[in-house]
C-alpha cells in the first residue's frame, strides 16, 4: 500500500489550476449573462416604466 | 490567517460581481430613469369612479407638449377604454384603477406591467418610441372571464395622432 507520503508540499505550493480555470469561466459566464439579461432583455424591452425615485 | 492566493482571487471576484450588480441597478435607476410602480398616487372610491375627475371619463388626454395621461378602469372582464391610442415619441402616464377585484395591467412583451387594486391608483409612465401595437392583458386571475380580459395599446405616428384628435 502506498500510504507513505510521496511528496509533501506547502500551503502556497498547492495550485489547483483546473479549479481556477473552471471558476474563471463560470465568472465570465455570469458577467456575460448578467449584461445580456439587464441591458438586452430588460432595458431593450420597451415600454419601460420611467420616473423619479421617491 | 493563511488564505490561499486563489481563494483570495475567488473572494475578490465574487465581491466585484456583487458590486457590479449594484452598480448596474443604480445606473438603471439614476442614468436610465427606470422606476418602480408604488402606492404614492391618491386613493379613489371604487364605487364612485364616475365622480372622479380623471376616471369619470377614462381615456387619453394631452397634458403637455408630447405628454399624455391615460385613465384606465379595469373591471370584470374588460378595460375602459378598450383601445388606447397614443402618439409615438411621447411620454405617456397611465393611471389605472379597478372597480371590483384585483386585476393587472400588462402591456404584453414589455416592462410596463402593474397590479390594479380597487381603491388604489397604479400610475406608470412610459416613453413611446416607434409606432406599433401592443396587447394589454390581465395577469391576475380575476374570475371566470379572466382569459377574455384584454385591450389594445396603439402607438401611432405623431402626425396621424393629430388627425384622430380632430
Amino acid at each position: 500500500m502506498s500510504s507513505e507520503l510521496e511528496r509533501e508540499i506547502g500551503h502556497d505550493e498547492f495550485d489547483p489550476k483546473g479549479t481556477l480555470a473552471l471558476i474563471t469561466i463560470y465568472f465570465l459566464i455570469l458577467v456575460v449573462l448578467w449584461i445580456f439579461m439587464y441591458f438586452v432583455e430588460f432595458v431593450g424591452n420597451d415600454l419601460t416604466v420611467v420616473g423619479v425615485i421617491g | 490567517m493563511n488564505i490561499h492566493t486563489y481563494e483570495k482571487f475567488w473572494l475578490a471576484a465574487s465581491m466585484v460581481l456583487i458590486v457590479g450588480f449594484i452598480l448596474t441597478i443604480t445606473y438603471g435607476a439614476v442614468g436610465l430613469g427606470i422606476a418602480m410602480i408604488d402606492d404614492s398616487s391618491p386613493t379613489v372610491d371604487p364605487d364612485n369612479l364616475d365622480e372622479h375627475p380623471g376616471f369619470a371619463d377614462p381615456g387619453v388626454e394631452q397634458v403637455g407638449e408630447n405628454e399624455y395621461e391615460v385613465h384606465v378602469i379595469a373591471v370584470q372582464f374588460a378595460y375602459f377604454p378598450n383601445e388606447i391610442v397614443v402618439p409615438a415619441d411621447s411620454t405617456v402616464t397611465f393611471h389605472v384603477t379597478s372597480e371590483d377585484v384585483i386585476h393587472s395591467f400588462s402591456v404584453v412583451g414589455t416592462n410596463a406591467n402593474t397590479m390594479v387594486i380597487p381603491g388604489e391608483v397604479a400610475s406608470l409612465t412610459v416613453e413611446t418610441d416607434d409606432p406599433g401595437e401592443y396587447g394589454i392583458l390581465c395577469n391576475e386571475y380575476c374570475g371566470v372571464g379572466h382569459h377574455d380580459m384584454e385591450a389594445r395599446l396603439v402607438v401611432v405616428p405623431q402626425d396621424e395622432f393629430e388627425l384622430e384628435v380632430e
